[in-house]
């Protein structure tokens, strides 16, 4: 699924400063799901921001719905009345919703409440991973179904390179929530970002490939991997005939 | 629970303002007590700002 993660209410609260009346929209599908945007985020967000307002001494008006899906018009159409008596419209859906808003509804502008972060899967309550970058050309059948480019630090293609030790990459990531750094303290009292361990993607291929008895794969001389299916060509587009509908 | 009451603290209100606690309908004196020290948090807390700017319109 898609994962997002909240904007920091300050950002939030800078971004909607120049409205009066704004719909706080929703979006029942990926970030309902990551707990990021969906009906009782967008509650929990639109009371925060008629508090916060009302502290500052504003008077803001915030309008609350969730559509199932953001990315579609079908969908956004139960809320274009909504849309036409807002000011603005404070999305909680990912990048793709925001964007669909805006071309749907060209005349109000409409916000990004979101950071939209990556494609990945929860792994345990709470904690979400990166799994995939849709790089259009899928190499799962030749690395047992798990993606190096999406990761593997360095997305290479043809093996662990030297900074891979005991399992794990060099690269340490900072363990972030709500968007900031998470620190401890050390013991001289200095704060100190928490550094996680990224396993070894190629470790784990390999590990992968061996209880499936499938380490001849990496054997094997793999061409080149045609990229021209990534961003490398630019904004990218699928066109199905068999299933459009011609205009009349 | 925690993401709101940062959420309040962010916003000037104070998270101390919103607490939770699990107790079954047979705890009658364990519920006046958390009524009580909640009451007296909220009372050292002082006014909810929101109120305050409410009667002032």
């Amino acid at each position: 699924m898609i994962i997002g993660e909240q904007k920091p209410l300050n950002e939030i609260k800078q971004m909607i400063a120049d409205y009066q009346k704004i719909l706080v929209l929703g979006c029942g599908t990926c970030v309902t799901v990551c707990f990021a945007g969906g009906e009782k985020e967008v509650g929990i967000l639109a009371s925060t921001l008629r508090m916060a307002t009302k502290l500052e001494g504003q008077n803001k008006e915030l309008v609350e719905a969730t559509v199932q899906r953001q990315c579609e018009y079908e969908y956004n159409r139960e809320v274009a009345d909504l849309v036409r008596q807002a000011d603005a419209v404070l999305s909680l859906a990912c990048g793709i919703g925001v964007q669909t808003m805006n071309e749907q509804f060209p005349e109000k502008i409409t916000l990004p409440g979101l950071n939209t972060t990556f494609l990945g899967q929860p792994t345990e309550q709470g904690i979400w991973a990166e799994r995939c970058q849709a790089c259009g050309n899928c190499v799962l059948a030749l690395t047992g179904g798990i993606c190096p480019i999406a990761r593997c630090s360095k997305s290479l293609l043809n093996g662990p390179c030297g900074g891979s030790q005991n399992g794990k990459c060099e690269v340490k990531r900072v363990r972030m929530a709500w968007g900031k750094p998470v620190t401890i303290m050390d013991k001289k009292g200095k704060e100190m970002p928490v550094m996680e361990d990224i396993e070894c993607a190629w470790q784990l291929i390999y590990e992968r490939l061996q209880t499936l008895g499938k380490l001849s794969f990496l054997d094997e001389i793999q061409p080149a991997k045609d990229w021209t299916t990534s961003r490398d060509g630019g904004p990218r587009k699928i066109v199905r005939e068999d299933l459009r509908i011609e205009a009349e | 629970m925690n993401y709101v009451k940062g959420l309040l603290d962010q916003i000037g209100l104070g998270g101390q303002r919103l607490e939770i606690y699990f107790l079954s309908s047979a705890e009658g004196a364990r519920f006046a007590d958390i009524a009580t020290e909640m009451t007296e948090r909220v009372r050292q807390l002082g006014p909810n700002l929101i109120k305050k700017l409410e009667i002032g319109d």
